[in-house]
């Protein structure tokens, strides 16, 4: 099948479903529900050192829209901007929207993603550095970001990380890294 | 020295990491504290004491150890850095303190008698006379080898010595000597020995363009990949370079290290600990590669040929190659 997908991206069926340009009040929810996680949990954001007031430019390439993340604990700014909205980002991460949610989790290697190409890193190395091991600390879950507790986050957790790993699965489809002869 | 079950010593960046290296099924982890005194000291990695006292509680409720890397050298009039490091160590009830500083082992034999030494690969002690003097003099009890022996030369020294022996066994290579490499710090002024960071991330910068990606350190172009190249971490000694009108990797290929089909030479041979390397790589990293050497070395333990684990690792490493390294010496 020709899916119009290639290294785990979401296949052009998929894509449809989301708009062309995400809407202000997904930013906003983010903003909110990590600014929630902060409060629960102000530890996390302390490996993130003087890299917490950086900002992140997260560009999905199967999706029409990135964001910009500032990743300031309770002053958590998150926005959902054009493709090209790169001009004030300190760090620019492009990749599978499935890819970077998997190394929200930490089920998928970051290094082995970038060393091989699946996503791509530019911009100042030591924040994305310091991102990637404030994550992997934080051990996220989707819950933590919808802002939710008790059962019904152990629902969604159950549900939407099943749903992503199915997903990978799916979009896998021999698009496995290039790896050189050893 | 005759060796018992081989113990199996996996790294930890975070104590999230420890925490899956030990449910993966290390025997053992090593990590180190968020400042100079460790050889991984990254933006945003390591352990605070309290982190670590955690830490150590996680293995212990498990039954694995906790070994602290410290492991850089200390600076002039800067040593109590190092000092407390030790003290905070021993306080949190690690299992052994890694060091390789005349000064650091020093401090642990004299003040802190019921901690276990182990001497760093940084010491790149080689030789029965060096790993005699730290053993007699400081009370050594284990040597991480240097990445430069064979493994008949393992079974020659091991001959030759009474403390346990431990040996890379995945995870990147250094080509320099190790604890004598500066190589780094003439392009950004630190260095993995007294700073504990080599290439450190601050001076790294990757430059894409429609030919593919740039990697430099502190401007220096240290490699180019095109868009279908596996990348890797730009360090000096596996750049590529052009010299001579010749381009290539004048000191060393990008290689990793993987001698998983080594194991029951390493065991024949009486090496006590195998090493995983890569306290700066994420969970899913360490998880993938502590579970396939778990089965590989309980498959040799079992007295049967170790798993086929080169397949499933190859996509792991930095470059998408491996090697066996010195272990295996085939250019004599």
């Amino acid at each position: 099948m020709d899916s119009g997908a290639r290294d785990g991206e979401l296949p052009q069926i998929v894509r449809v479903l989301f708009p062309a340009f995400g809407a202000p009040p997904l930013g906003m929810l983010l903003t909110g529900s990590i600014r929630a996680l902060a409060r629960r949990q102000p530890r996390l954001f302390d490996r993130l050192g003087a890299h917490r007031s950086a900002t992140f430019f997260i560009d999905p390439t199967d999706l029409a829209f990135a964001f910009t993340v500032v990743p300031d604990g309770e002053k958590t700014l998150v926005r959902v901007v054009g493709k090209a909205a790169t001009a004030t980002a300190d760090v620019v991460i492009r990749g599978p929207i499935l890819m970077l949610l998997g190394l929200l989790d930490g089920s998928l290697d970051g290094d082995a993603l970038f060393f091989h190409r699946i996503i791509s890193v530019s911009g100042r190395t030591e924040a994305v550095v310091a991102l990637r091991n404030a994550i992997e600390e934080a051990e996220l879950r989707p819950a933590d970001l919808l802002g939710i507790h008790g059962a019904l986050a152990r629902f969604a957790d159950a549900t939407i990380l099943g749903g992503l790993s199915a997903a990978r699965r799916l979009t896998a489809r021999g698009s496995r890294p290039a790896v050189r002869g050893s | 020295m005759v060796a018992g079950r081989m113990e199996l010593v996996c790294p930890a960046g975070t104590p999230s990491t420890l925490r899956a290296a030990v449910t993966a099924g290390a025997d053992a982890v090593y990590c180190g504290f968020n400042n100079e005194t460790n050889a991984r000291n990254f933006p945003g990695l390591n352990f605070s004491p309290e982190e670590l006292a955690e830490g150590v509680r996680f293995a212990h409720d498990h039954g694995k150890k906790v070994l602290v890397a410290i492991n850089t050298f200390a600076q002039p009039g800067r040593v109590d850095l190092w000092r407390k490091a030790a003290d905070d160590a021993a306080e949190c009830g690690a299992d052994a303190v890694i060091a390789a500083d005349l000064a650091v082992l020093d401090h642990v034999a004299a003040n802190h008698k019921g901690l276990r030494l182990h001497l760093s690969v940084q010491a790149a002690a080689a030789t029965p006379e060096a790993i005699n003097f730290y053993a007699q003099r400081f009370g050594v009890r284990r040597v991480v080898l240097p990445r430069v022996l064979s493994v008949q030369e393992i079974v020659a020294l091991n001959r030759a010595i009474e403390v346990e022996t431990e040996a890379f066994v995945f995870g990147g290579l250094c080509v320099m000597v190790e604890g004598r490499c500066y190589l780094s710090s003439y392009a950004t002024g630190k260095s993995p020995n007294l700073n504990g960071v080599c290439s450190p991330p601050e001076n790294v910068s990757y430059d894409e363009d429609s030919r593919g990606t740039t990697a430099r350190l502190s401007g220096f172009t240290i490699d180019r990949y095109s868009p279908d190249q596996p990348t890797g971490y730009p360090t000096l000694c596996k750049g590529r370079f052009t010299a001579g009108g010749t381009t290539s990797y004048l000191f060393e290929d990008p290689v990793s290290l993987n001698a998983g089909s080594l194991l029951a030479g390493f065991k024949a041979a009486g090496v006590t600990a195998l090493k995983i390397e890569g306290r700066q790589r994420g969970k899913g990293y360490v998880t993938e590669v502590v579970r396939a050497f778990r089965r590989a070395v309980d498959a040799v333990e079992a007295g049967g040929e170790a798993v086929e684990i080169d397949r499933i690792l190859a996509e792991m490493s930095e470059g998408g190659r491996q090697t066996a390294g010195a272990y295996k010496k085939i250019w004599r």
